[in-house]
């Protein structure tokens, strides 16, 4: 027993892996293993009645290139950049507000933006539906009744309404962030900038975008990764007609009984979205770089 | 240009400068206001219409509280609604004794295999819910474990929640906890564990007296963060409960896929008054931060 | 059988991955000293410091306390306790459990407890703020409960990681001396690390001086000051001017060298440092040491002893209240002499004027360059 401690002493990264051991096994058996068997049943044949046949291929790939899927594999990246350039433009300007109003004030607006982040993401869902629906939405019921409209807008099952949501449900995702970055900008750096002739915009552009960068870049990702990968969203306000690659993943395993197709999506769409991430990064470390 | 006209003209420079000035506040004001009325309204007519005497969720018809007595006469919504607390329960637990100790070694050690493990830890925060419920359904169906319940006697309620639900929410719930953690920990200075050590307190000692106390806020808050998630969940539960499983979300969301009505408004209330006891909770913890009392009585 | 000193350090060495903090250090600290590790930042003393704490464990090499080796001890089994560089103290406790907290962990009689965190608060002139937090303390205050907290132990050794670096001017000078007393009241042998060195000269029976995970230099206060050793101790302790030259005749404890423009002056040849005809050297040479007078003036009688001289030019002049400053030219290096104003009589050097540099030959170090 002495004889381990000595040797825990003098190896602090036995010590290390000592507390790491419940959450390395748990990770490792829960979530690293179900990648790998994914991985493999991607290259795999389905079998008649569910389940794999082990044959080798690579037809589930290439189906995911079919115009039937790629077509959604498009939508679903035209509605997650469409979400994600809303939410920064709705969310920045909310964020900056937040952040230039008193101290006392601030916690207050912060606070009134974690309860709908704390909210459950399929309440706030449910709570859109209600509003978009085509003949039953309070939208449309309203402005009818008003008299304003003859017909209903079409509100409700398309890209419009699921972007609302997805807006909607991550705004607070990139408004926190930003918040932060712009929380920690120091106010003598603006007082300075003015001091140095610099007009209000190009406080903004030249001290304010640049340092507040890293928050959009984490908001965006925040944004971006969950509404590519959404499943609750068009589920409900896609009326059934509009699918994302989230839904045509969970259709191969809840009605067509397709894993390996299923898997062969989700790993494309995984890619996707490191790649997006990837190209991102790199972009917006140019941009900073420019600044500088 | 004489003196004074020049003093005049300044003067209206900057008197138009001013106005400019507050005219942008306005706007601003104004736009703030908009935004939280954006986050703010949709569940606001939702929790008005959860009180709406008519199936409509557009036309309002006078004020019931039937709705509410429906939904408590529903034992299906009831059950799923133990079933959510005690999945929530059970994870939050175990992911925070498992992800405290991730934390603790990721921010205390230089370790051989550390950026691996930092791969591993974000991973399941960063990956879309929808791939890692496949993935956990996957698993459970080859491996032989199975989507078998766990039979529990909760409050006096008899309970079966599938193992597998409860594995996997631990699973997102550990990389949470962590995170959390992390960032407690890397506020606090290490230097007060070295004084600890100084003052012969082993390390066992060091953890309960010093390093335990002033992570207490840290440890509260990523068990909050743990217990919403769990509680919220609804992807990663539909895939891995296997067939007649529901949590509240579950439940929640077979009810709207047969149709609108105010009774699901008024689970959705329900759902939003937990939240909100929790965001007051946290507050709480919040505040209570620096100023924690600790363990030691003696003086 | 050999001495036992307090903290025996032997051929220790600390590499963090590549990096050399400490190089092959061998100190001896007798027992009731105060002992300061005075050097720049980096220099290795704090890793040093933390090897005695166990607070780091030496690559190799030994460190021993008592004669007894410590070896892989963890820091709650050493007879040592530590005040911290921003006193560490427990947010969570108050200022007498912070005081308790070691007694606690070697389970004291909670009575025992209780008299000496009262007489340690007192040693500390801190009795009547025994239920504050340490956030409600000013930085004073919380040197003090750092210090009680570490006292009250009785530990073989105290050691002090910069313990005044975060104090104002004011309070840092008050304190080195209320530091001081207190050490010899106590008794308890003191290793303290500070990169002050005028705090080191002041307080420290012996200073070591460390530069580069080295240790340099290792004396009285009067001895580094006075016969520093090497370069870098010169110029840390204190101020110098250098000279930089050739080494010409070797005598009898004093070599002559020739400037770089041509002149010869005089130095003293440190013990145990051997200089060779020939050899590239430095002269180091104290501005206090050094007296100023116009050219066209005859050297006085001082000329007698083993003087040198050297001619210069008075490029800048400062009045500092207390002292008169000359900054003049020996070439192309610049060199300061510093007169105290005894007297309020009239000044003969103007700027611009040729002048005379003379000084005491034992009183300028021959050192390597």
């Amino acid at each position: 027993m002495k004889k381990l401690l000595t040797l825990l002493r003098k190896r602090p990264s036995f010590q290390a892996w000592l507390l790491l051991l419940p959450s390395a096994f748990w990770l490792f058996v829960f979530f690293i293993a179900p990648l790998f068997i994914v991985l493999i049943y991607s290259f795999l044949e389905r079998g008649t009645y569910g389940g794999v046949q082990w044959h080798f291929t690579l037809e589930n790939y290439r189906r995911t290139f079919d115009p039937l899927y790629f077509k959604t594999f498009g939508r679903s990246f035209y509605i997650a950049i469409v979400t994600t350039i809303a939410t920064l433009l709705i969310g920045y300007p909310l964020a900056y507000y937040i952040a230039s109003r008193p101290a006392k004030r601030r916690g207050t607006l912060v606070l009134a933006l974690m309860i709908p982040f704390w909210t459950n993401f399929l309440v706030r869902t449910y709570a859109w539906l209600t509003l978009l629906r085509t003949h039953t939405g309070l939208i449309n019921v309203t402005l009818m009744s008003l008299g304003w409209i003859q017909k209903p807008l079409p509100l409700f099952g398309n890209d419009f309404a699921i972007i609302v949501g997805l807006v909607y449900g991550w705004l607070p995702d990139m408004v926190l962030p930003i918040y932060a970055a712009l929380d920690r900008l120091d106010h003598s750096l603006l007082e300075a900038a003015s001091d140095l002739y610099a007009s209000g915009p190009n406080v903004f552009r030249r001290i304010v975008w640049p340092l507040s960068l890293p928050g959009v870049v984490a908001g965006s990702m925040l944004v971006f990764i969950p509404s590519l990968g959404a499943f609750v969203t068009p589920a409900i306000l896609g009326g059934g007609k509009t699918l994302m690659i989230g839904n045509i993943i969970s259709n191969q395993f809840l009605a067509a009984h397709d894993w390996p197709f299923g898997s062969a999506l989700s790993f494309v769409m995984m890619a996707v979205m490191l790649a997006a991430t990837l190209i991102y990064f790199r972009a917006t470390s140019d941009e900073e770089r420019r600044q500088l | 240009m004489s003196e004074q006209a020049l003093s005049r003209a300044l003067s209206r420079r900057s008197r138009m400068a001013h106005l400019k000035k507050q005219l942008g506040e306005g706007l601003f004001h104004l736009y703030g206001l908009t935004g939280y009325l954006f986050l703010y309204l949709p569940i606001i007519i939702l929790v008005i219409f959860s009180f709406n005497d008519s199936r409509s969720t557009a036309q309002w018809a006078g004020f019931t509280t039937h709705w509410y007595a429906d939904m408590m006469n529903d034992h299906q919504i009831i059950l799923s609604l133990w079933n959510s607390l005690f999945v929530a329960i059970v994870s939050t637990l175990v992911s925070l004794v498992i992800g405290t100790l991730a934390a603790l070694a990721m921010e205390r050690y230089r370790f051989w295999g550390k950026l691996m493990m930092d791969a591993v830890l974000y991973l399941p925060i960063i990956i879309p819910d929808i791939a890692m419920a496949i993935m956990l359904l996957i698993f459970f169906d080859v491996s032989g474990i199975g989507f078998q319940p766990w039979k529990a006697n909760f409050f006096g309620v008899h309970l079966a929640v599938p193992y597998s639900v409860i594995i996997g929410h631990v699973a997102f719930n550990i990389s949470f906890v962590a995170v959390v953690v992390r960032a407690r920990l890397a506020q606090m200075d290490q230097v007060l564990e070295e004084a600890a050590q100084d003052l012969y307190a082993d390390p066992w000692r060091t953890f309960w007296r010093v390093t335990f106390p002033m992570l207490l806020p840290g440890i509260m808050g990523g068990a909050l963060l743990a217990f919403t998630l769990s509680m919220d969940d609804f992807v990663i539960t539909f895939f891995t409960s296997g067939a007649g499983f529901n949590t509240l979300p579950v439940r929640v969301f077979s009810m709207i896929k047969k149709g609108v009505t105010p009774k699901i408004n008024a689970v959705s209330s329900l759902m939003l008054l937990f939240s909100l006891v929790l965001v007051a909770i946290s507050l709480i913890i919040g505040k209570g931060g620096d100023e924690n009392s600790s363990a030691n009585t003696m003086f | 059988m050999s001495e036992t000193y307090a903290v025996e350090l032997r051929n220790v060495v600390k590499q963090f991955g590549e990096v050399v903090a400490v190089n092959n250090v061998s100190l001896r600290i007798g027992e009731g000293e105060f002992f300061s590790m005075l050097g720049p930042s980096g220099c290795g003393k704090t890793t040093t410091l933390r090897m005695i704490a166990g607070l780091e464990m030496p690559t190799s090499g030994s460190v021993m306390i008592y004669g007894e080796e410590q070896g892989y001890l963890p820091p709650y089994q050493r007879p040592v306790n530590t005040v911290f560089q921003n006193y560490a103290l427990f947010p969570h406790m108050t200022v007498a459990q912070n005081v308790a907290f070691g007694l606690e962990m070697k389970k004291v009689p909670k009575d025992e407890i209780r008299r000496r965190v009262a007489e340690a608060l007192e040693l500390v002139q801190l009795t009547g703020k025994e239920k504050r937090r340490p956030k409600q303390l000013s930085g004073g205050q919380k040197q003090r409960v750092a210090l009680a907290r570490a006292l009250v132990n009785r530990p073989k050794v105290l050691l002090l990681d910069e313990p005044l670096g975060a104090l104002d001017l004011k309070l840092r000078k008050a304190m080195q001396s209320e530091l001081k007393a207190l050490q010899e009241r106590v008794g308890i042998t003191f290793v303290y690390v500070t990169h002050d060195q005028e705090e080191a000269l002041v307080m420290s029976d012996r200073i070591a001086v460390m530069n580069e995970g080295n240790v340099l230099q290792v004396g009285t206060p009067e001895e580094i000051y006075e016969t520093p050793t090497s370069r870098f101790v010169a110029d840390f302790i204190g101020k110098t001017n250098f000279l930089n030259g050739e080494v010409v005749e070797i005598g009898d404890g004093l070599a002559k060298v020739v400037l770089e423009n041509g002149a010869v002056v005089e130095a003293s040849v440190p013990e145990g440092k051997t200089f060779v005809r020939g050899e590239r050297a430095t002269v180091s040479i104290r501005p206090e040491r050094v007296y100023i007078t116009p050219a066209n003036e005859l050297p006085d009688v001082r000329n007698a002893k083993a003087f040198s001289h050297l001619p210069a030019k008075l490029v800048k002049f400062f009045y500092v209240g207390s002292e008169r400053r000359y900054v003049v030219l020996v070439g192309d290096t610049e060199v300061v002499v510093q007169a105290q104003n005894v007297d309020r009589s009239t000044r003969r050097c103007h700027t611009g004027d040729e002048v005379v540099l003379h000084w005491d030959s034992a009183q300028a170090r021959l050192l390597k360059e």
